[in-house]
């Protein structure tokens, strides 16, 4: 198993929304996915990016993606309308696990899992599985949090190395 | 206990524009004649680009997946006992179903036919649990919804779950059928071709159009596969997951993710570049994208990128987005097992920016057992899977 080395939420007490993220529109996902994770590895290594040598995967863990843009996207096209290309860029969580990943040097897999069972438990076991395979030697997991009609209403994130590897 | 042999892959199945079943897949890549033509599934007015590689007689979603699953599980010979242990891995789109009907003649079917009441709403994340009960499959589940890398991320996971001996034996599914509102992002985006072909590291390009891709496969232990006496079609050797670290959309010009994720499939599979005999390439027909993986290939294999067979499917079948990666796998196995190298359809020229052999007028005999399908998506994710002889 891996061995926790940083974890941070947003919100934390005092915190407002999520800053917006230049290039990401309409919804709170993406820029909560940025938040949690710039707060999480700041606590690990201070300042952008990760130390050279450190290969670093991203594991995002959602149920369904932003789901506030794709229902936006869906109403539009149903009305017979033209989408914002910015739409086309934030169609997928591996976007901002990109942006994270460009912004922090993290060049290890990207990965976006939909959970099936706890999604701590489904991501950290991804998580795992990269490391032990050598892809990686650390994983940032980032876990969103929705409300029942899939607004994002947080995020945590968990930054996992050490463990077995092959 | 941890296994150092090749993953066996034991049952294939796929179904594109080209056709249904593995072997419609590898006559249609082999004749090389583009599946494009205009969508009728749903409303293209005020799209720059109104084509796509569909099939006009489709099912929904959930019921394609079940088909290809259990189709693949018949082709792996798989009973009853081995489905209940096998595990579920799928590479699908996280959003909204868009597309909830069936068509024939791409006309949406009604009533009884329709699939309604069948699970033809399921979404994710309920989709992987209605699959894996409607295919008999009893192992752990998961979902990847990491863009156009789900399937052969999917694919290499299932790999190393097996060989860590986390289980004996795991199906990959994964399905895209040309809905309504990736089309739209898509066309928003400006990605697709206008000129309505797509034309893989060729002079002219203008970019990707999608297709219809739904496939299974099965991936097991080499001692599970013996202990039932499987006929493996291909070995998975080796795999590679990597990530540019460059931009949420664009890949690294230089390649350097995509070429990383090749070392390591060639370092995990034992073999040195001279081996790899065929590469299906990810090349989607955009301009960047197409040279960045031109880089990749040279960065990774050095000079032979003057001399290994290189073509994208894709010029024939279309972007299958989450499912591409199993799609091609598909392709690139049955493409092995059966001799002949896929065509590279749509070319019109070198472009100086990707010097490869690209396969253009003919197929071309295989030289040797060994071939590299390659993935790329946003986020900068790479992928590598290498895929043997049995």
């Amino acid at each position: 198993m891996s061995a926790v080395l940083a974890e941070a939420r947003w919100p934390e007490p005092g915190d407002g929304p999520p800053p917006p993220l230049p290039g990401f529109v309409h919804s709170p996902f993406a820029p909560l996915v940025a938040a949690v994770a710039d707060r999480c590895l700041t606590r690990r290594y201070g300042e952008r990016p990760v130390p050279p040598g450190t290969t670093c995967a991203v594991v995002l863990v959602s149920a369904a993606g932003d789901r506030p843009s794709a229902a936006h996207v869906r109403a539009t096209v149903a009305a017979g309308g033209r989408v914002g290309p910015l739409f086309f860029f934030q169609s997928v969580p591996n976007s901002v696990a990109g942006h994270v990943a460009a912004r922090w040097g993290l060049d290890g897999p990207v990965v976006c899992l939909s959970p099936t069972g706890d999604p701590r438990a489904d991501g950290t076991a991804e998580a795992d599985l990269l490391l032990y395979d050598g892809d990686a030697d650390e994983a940032l997991l980032v876990l969103v949090d929705e409300a029942p009609d899939g607004t994002p209403t947080g995020a945590v994130a968990v930054l996992l190395g050490g463990g077995t590897r092959q | 206990m941890a296994e150092r042999e090749p993953v066996p892959i034991s049952g294939i199945h796929a179904v594109s524009a080209l056709g249904r079943g593995a072997d419609a897949q590898l006559a249609g890549v082999l004749a090389g004649t583009p599946a494009f033509r205009p969508v009728r599934r749903f409303d293209t007015t005020g799209r720059r680009v109104t084509v796509a590689a569909t099939l006009p007689d489709v099912g929904t979603l959930p019921d394609e997946l079940t088909d290809a699953t259990d189709a693949a599980c018949r082709a792996a010979g798989l009973d009853r006992a081995a489905r209940a242990e096998s595990a579920l891995l799928l590479a699908t789109h996280g959003g909204p179903l868009s597309q909830p009907d069936a068509f024939a003649d791409d006309r949406p079917l009604t009533g009884a036919d329709s699939g309604a009441g069948n699970g033809a709403q399921v979404e994710v994340p309920a989709l992987v649990g209605h699959l894996a009960r409607r295919c008999g499959l009893g192992g752990p589940t998961r979902t990847y919804t990491s863009a156009c890398v789900s399937a052969s991320t999917a694919v290499a996971d299932a790999a190393t779950m097996i060989r860590r001996g986390d289980v004996a034996r795991v199906v990959v599914a994964a399905g895209y059928l040309v809905e309504p509102d990736q089309f739209a992002l898509f066309d928003a985006g400006r990605a697709f071709a206008a000129d309505g072909a797509v034309r893989p590291f060729s002079a002219g390009r203008q970019g990707l159009l999608l297709g219809d891709g739904v496939a299974a496969v099965v991936l097991e232990s080499a001692g599970a596969a013996r202990r039932r006496s499987a006929a493996p079609v291909a070995t998975v050797r080796g795999w590679g997951r990597a990530g540019d670290a460059y931009h949420p959309c664009q890949p690294d010009p230089a390649g350097r993710g995509l070429a990383r994720a090749v070392r390591s499939a060639l370092r995990r599979a034992g073999l040195d570049a001279a081996a790899v005999g065929y590469v299906n390439a990810n090349a989607t027909g955009t301009g960047f994208s197409d040279a960045s993986e031109a880089a990749a290939l040279r960065l990774a294999l050095g000079d032979l990128a003057d001399r290994v067979p290189v073509s994208s499917t894709k010029s024939v079948h279309g972007h299958a987005l989450e499912a591409s990666g199993l799609l091609e796998l598909v392709v690139t196995v049955q493409a092995l097992r059966h001799g002949k190298l896929p065509v590279n359809a749509g070319w019109l020229g070198p472009d100086e920016a990707c010097p490869l052999d690209v396969v253009t007028d003919a197929p071309r005999p295989v030289g040797s057992p060994y071939a590299l399908s390659l993935n790329a998506a946003f986020g900068g994710a790479d992928t590598a899977l290498l895929v043997g002889a049995p």
